[in-house]
């Protein structure tokens, strides 16, 4: 009886659907990050010594003073970096439209220290919109900091000059106390993000 | 964002054997990611049916306006993205073959001008010819 299967489907959906509203919610009623998982301990960040876009040395001080989302990748990276950096200014777009205050700055930090030179992040962090921080330097001093966040990336095979890195693709959000707050998995989307954020940036300091 | 574009499809069809009436291999929605001023490659995105009443293999693709561009895709395991470069590629009869950000894509190297085509070369030895139209320079938003 296809009605009644119809009809069926129809409360099971209705039913799901309102689980998972109920779900995005905690028990005092507010709503939850739907695509996000929160980091209670708020870990604070190690010191490190990179360079910023710019050239100017940025220590652990960089990631204080504002909300900063945050992804690796590298600039010779043609698929997933500049996807996930597209998501990224758009969400803050949209945000930004939205007159949500305060804003997430997006950083993106190399795990491509050979070839992203302060220049070359410079160029490929302004493609993807304004106010963007760029990171790079030492491997070492790299390190310092995926290490402590928990960020995978080693280089993989292709020639000299042509080669890849394997990455984390994960997105940190870090708060104005440069703290680690929340996490953004892949695949990451401009939806989730601008539902989510807002609700990560009102939580508890 | 400014300057990812898209390229209109252009379509092409292989010289082939086609016993059907429409073309025997189409692509569809490819889009090109204009290279960021200095940086060394783009992206290419695109659908590739196959209509031929055979399979196919892509061996090799190229283009005027790049150095050297290769098949790729990324996989992503445990959260962590890996590219791979995929020497040949094989579309079934019937098949569809998406190019996607996040999954395959052609890696377009070495950039000098506009982009204006790709062709895509077969075991068989037909070419596609993918021509990127005048749209590339239309902003995506």
């Amino acid at each position: 009886m296809p009605s009644r299967t119809l009809l069926i489907s129809l409360v099971l959906g209705i039913a799901i659907a309102a689980g998972l509203a109920l779900a995005l919610r905690d028990s005092t009623g507010q709503a939850m990050p739907r695509a996000a998982t929160l980091l209670p301990a708020g870990n604070t960040l190690p010191d490190f010594a990179l360079l910023d876009q710019g050239g100017t040395r940025a220590g652990k001080g960089v990631f204080e003073g504002q909300w900063d989302v945050v992804f690796f990748g590298f600039t010779n990276c043609p698929d997933i970096c500049p996807a996930t950096m597209t998501v990224l200014g758009q969400a803050r777009r949209q945000l930004e439209a939205l007159g949500q205050q305060p804003l997430p700055r997006v950083v993106l930090v190399s795990v491509d220290p050979e070839r992203d030179t302060p220049e070359a992040m410079a160029r490929y962090i302004a493609y993807f919109g304004d106010h963007n921080l760029g990171l790079t330097g030492e491997l070492v001093e790299i390190r310092k900091l995926t290490d402590a966040l928990g960020i995978f990336f080693q280089k993989a095979g292709g020639d000299a000059d042509a080669y890849g890195v394997d990455h984390s693709t994960v997105v940190l959000v870090i708060d104005p106390w440069g703290r680690l707050k929340a996490l953004f998995s892949a695949p990451q989307t401009v939806a989730d993000l601008v539902h989510d954020l807002p609700l990560i940036m009102a939580g508890e300091p | 964002m400014k300057r990812l574009v898209t390229a209109v499809a252009a379509l092409a069809l292989a010289a082939g054997c086609s016993r059907n009436d429409g073309p025997p291999v189409v692509a569809t929605d490819v889009v090109v990611t204009a290279p960021a001023a200095g940086m060394p490659m783009a992206a290419g995105y695109l659908r590739i049916g196959n209509r031929s009443g055979s399979d196919i293999r892509i061996t090799r693709v190229s283009s005027p306006e790049f150095g050297a561009v290769e098949m790729h895709e990324t996989i992503i395991e445990d959260g962590v993205a890996r590219m791979r470069a995929i020497p040949a590629l094989e579309i079934a009869n019937g098949d569809t073959m998406v190019f996607e950000p996040g999954g395959k894509h052609l890696m377009l190297m070495q950039p000098f001008g506009e982009p204006r085509a790709i062709t895509l070369n077969f075991y068989s030895g037909d070419e596609l010819l993918l021509s990127i139209g005048a749209d590339f320079t239309a902003a995506m938003e």
